[in-house]
């Protein structure tokens, strides 16, 4: 019975789908990062940085995710507003990576905008979700 | 507005800015205002220079291929057209990769990094770290000023191993040495079992000669040596005086200490040489030290002196013998001889190799055998050398005399009869020593000759047989065997008043008998099989 579930599917599917792809550019990124610091000079107050922006990274995304998927699910729009307010967070640090990284490969380029894009269709579907919670 | 020195100086020099265009880089352009041939990145070059090239040397120049895309400046010459020209194009190069650098926010992660420009103010650390010989990060370990060294342990044993500076209390015994320049410089440590021998200047001024160190004795035998459980202080163990015409005389009483001090415009006692005598176990330890002390005088207007040094390490309960080789002999060096007086044998004389020398007759100028008595030279390994002497006979010759004599000029006046198999052999092994084999060979064996007459010798051939000894990459030479050979000549009678000229030669020649060389293992390799501890476990 569509009409009194409030839930919304298509973001329901792409933050599992962002989940995946999510532990997939995490490690792609920490190998490319590995290979930069073998094959590029990186010396070490440049390597800290970055590394320090890609595990922050991971730790917002865990609880992003959760707060999206719970009020997603229950339907509550302060966990769904909060996973919104991280979502900024990890955008900011997404654009730090593809921006003002030390080295930006291509591979980097794509793998960042790709995030990009998830993050900036899930923001628009939560914003619905809320609009459609809250009414 | 006019630019004052004082700004001058003080703003800091930089080195230039890397060029980084490729279009204004040319690698080949060596020549200043000229034209370089087949340069085709060359501005000195006009069209007409370029018609005149074969090839471009330098085809592409680009900025670091890893980037996703550069831009890349491309030379080449036309030469279909009449005439040939150079075609330049500017291109964008991309390189097709997955992982090529999009952008990068460290700017000088392409480029070599650029040195420090040496300042007034940071020119000593530049200097401490890039001026010795080789570039480390952390202090150098033979630094002999203030840092603190730890003070060593006094109940350790201190076994030292070869090159290793000899220690003493405050830093490393000193052998001062010449570095670079003549000049003397006194942080040269002396390294355990390296006999050195230096000579250097040092500078000098009468007026200040009791002032001056390094002119004392006590400066060099100041500290004791760090080694086994106590120090050991350097003695002395002799010293010499050198008057101002270099002779010099043995002092009797070397116990008392003489310093350097100023007398009727001399400064005497002034020290011009140092000979360190070291006494070291076969564990490394050292026993003994000593010094023996060449002392002179300064005279008011000279203004350097030069100061000889040596350091000789021998081994407790053995007599110094300079070695031809360890082990093997080193072509070149003396083959060591030796006598065997009552039950093994030893080389008859250490520091003065006259006595106990396999020698060989030495041609002087005036090739007259009774007259080069006493010339010899020694037999060197692997130099085979052949020498003679002429001997003038008259009537009057009593022939056992000469027999004795020709003897005795062609063995020298102790030849020996055991010669060390190895460079390094040492008196006590026996086992190491070869005898000489001698022979006699008559050259007339004619049977109508009379039995009594008379046999002089007139040829001495020794005839070394050596052998490669020990592995194949590093073969070690080891005497086998040594034959002497004396060959006599029957001496006929000469009518009187007739004269005779007979040659005498004497030669070494060395063989090599080597045989092949045999692989081998050191050990067969053994395969291990063993079962598992707990293999029959349920039943066992």
């Amino acid at each position: 019975n569509n009409s009194s579930q409030l839930s919304s599917l298509p973001l329901q599917i792409l933050l599992y789908v962002n989940g995946v792809y999510y532990i997939f550019y995490f490690l792609a990124t920490l190998a490319m990062i590995i290979y930069k610091s073998q094959v590029f000079s990186y010396p070490d107050d440049f390597l800290a940085p970055d590394l320090a922006v890609l595990f922050l990274m991971a730790i917002l995304e865990v609880p992003r995710l959760y707060l999206g998927f719970k009020g997603n699910l229950t339907e509550a729009e302060a966990p769904l507003g909060l996973s919104l307010g991280l979502t900024v967070g990890s955008v900011v640090l997404c654009v730090y990576l593809l921006l003002w990284q030390t080295y930006v490969l291509w591979a980097d380029v794509l793998l960042n905008a790709v995030l990009l894009s998830a993050y900036g269709l899930e923001s628009g579907l939560k914003v619905m979700a809320i609009a459609a919670f809250v009414s | 507005p006019a630019d004052t020195p004082d700004t001058a100086q003080a703003r800091p020099r930089s080195a230039p800015a890397p060029v980084t265009d490729v279009a204004k880089l040319c690698v080949c352009d060596l020549l200043v205002a000229q034209c370089d041939v087949n340069c085709c990145c060359d501005p000195d070059c006009s069209a007409d220079d370029f018609s005149l090239f074969t090839t471009c040397s330098v085809p592409v120049v680009t900025g670091d291929s890893q980037l996703c895309s550069q831009k890349a400046a491309v030379y080449s010459l036309d030469v279909e057209a009449n005439p040939p020209e150079r075609i330049f194009k500017l291109i964008d190069q991309v390189n097709p990769s997955i992982f090529c650098i999009h952008a990068t926010n460290y700017k000088q992660a392409l480029y070599l990094k650029s040195s420090e420009i040496p300042t007034p103010e940071n020119f000593d650390r530049l200097l401490d770290k890039f001026g010795g010989v080789g570039f480390s990060a952390e202090p150098e370990s033979w630094n002999l000023d203030t840092d603190a060294q730890n003070p060593p342990d006094a109940n350790e044993t201190y076994r030292y191993e070869y090159g290793v500076p000899v220690q003493t209390e405050d830093a490393f015994l000193r052998l001062p040495s010449p570095v670079v320049s003549s000049w003397c410089s006194d942080a040269n440590p002396a390294g355990f079992l390296v006999n050195q021998a230096t000579k250097c200047i040092r500078s000098v001024s009468v007026e200040k000669c009791d002032s001056i160190q390094a002119l004392s004795m006590l400066f060099y035998i100041n500290s004791s040596i760090l080694a086994s459980v106590f120090q050991v202080n350097i003695t002395v163990q002799s010293v010499v005086v050198q008057s101002q015409n270099g002779m010099r005389t043995l002092l009797n009483s070397s116990d008392v200490l003489r310093l350097p001090m100023v007398l009727d415009e001399l400064c005497i006692n002034a020290v011009l040489g140092v000979n360190y005598h070291i006494t070291h176990t076969d564990t490394g330890e050292i026993t003994e030290a000593a010094a023996a002390f060449v002392l002179g005088a300064i005279s008011k207007e000279a203004l350097s002196i030069e100061q000889s040094f040596e350091i000789n390490f021998t081994q407790e309960n053995t007599q110094p013998v300079p070695l031809s080789g360890n082990p093997g002999y080193v072509v070149g060096l003396p083959v060591r001889a030796g006598f065997r007086p009552q039950g093994y044998p030893f080389p008859a004389g250490f520091l003065s190799n006259k006595h106990s020398q396999l020698t060989i007759l030495q041609s002087t100028s005036t090739q007259d055998c009774l007259a080069a008595q006493g010339a010899r030279a020694p037999v060197l390994f692997g130099y085979n050398m052949i020498s003679g002497c002429k001997l003038r006979i008259t009537a009057a010759v009593k022939c056992q005399p000469l027999a004795q004599t020709l003897l005795d000029v062609l063995k020298g006046q102790s030849f020996p009869e055991y010669v060390a198999s190895f460079g390094n052999s040492q008196a006590q092994d026996v086992l190491d020593w070869v005898p000489i084999t001698q022979l006699h060979i008559s050259e007339q064996m004619i049977s109508n000759t009379l039995q009594s007459s008379c046999q002089i010798p007139v040829s001495l051939g020794i005839e070394v047989k050596w052998t490669k000894y020990g592995s194949l990459v590093n073969p070690q030479a080891r005497i086998v065997n040594v034959t002497a050979t004396i060959t006599t000549t029957t001496l006929k009678q000469l009518p009187s008043g007739r004269e005779r000229i007979i040659p005498v030669t004497s030669s070494v020649v060395f063989t090599d008998i080597s045989s092949p060389a045999e692989p081998g293992y050191k050990a067969w390799p053994t395969i291990n099989i063993k079962l598992p501890f707990d293999f029959f476990y349920p039943f066992v």
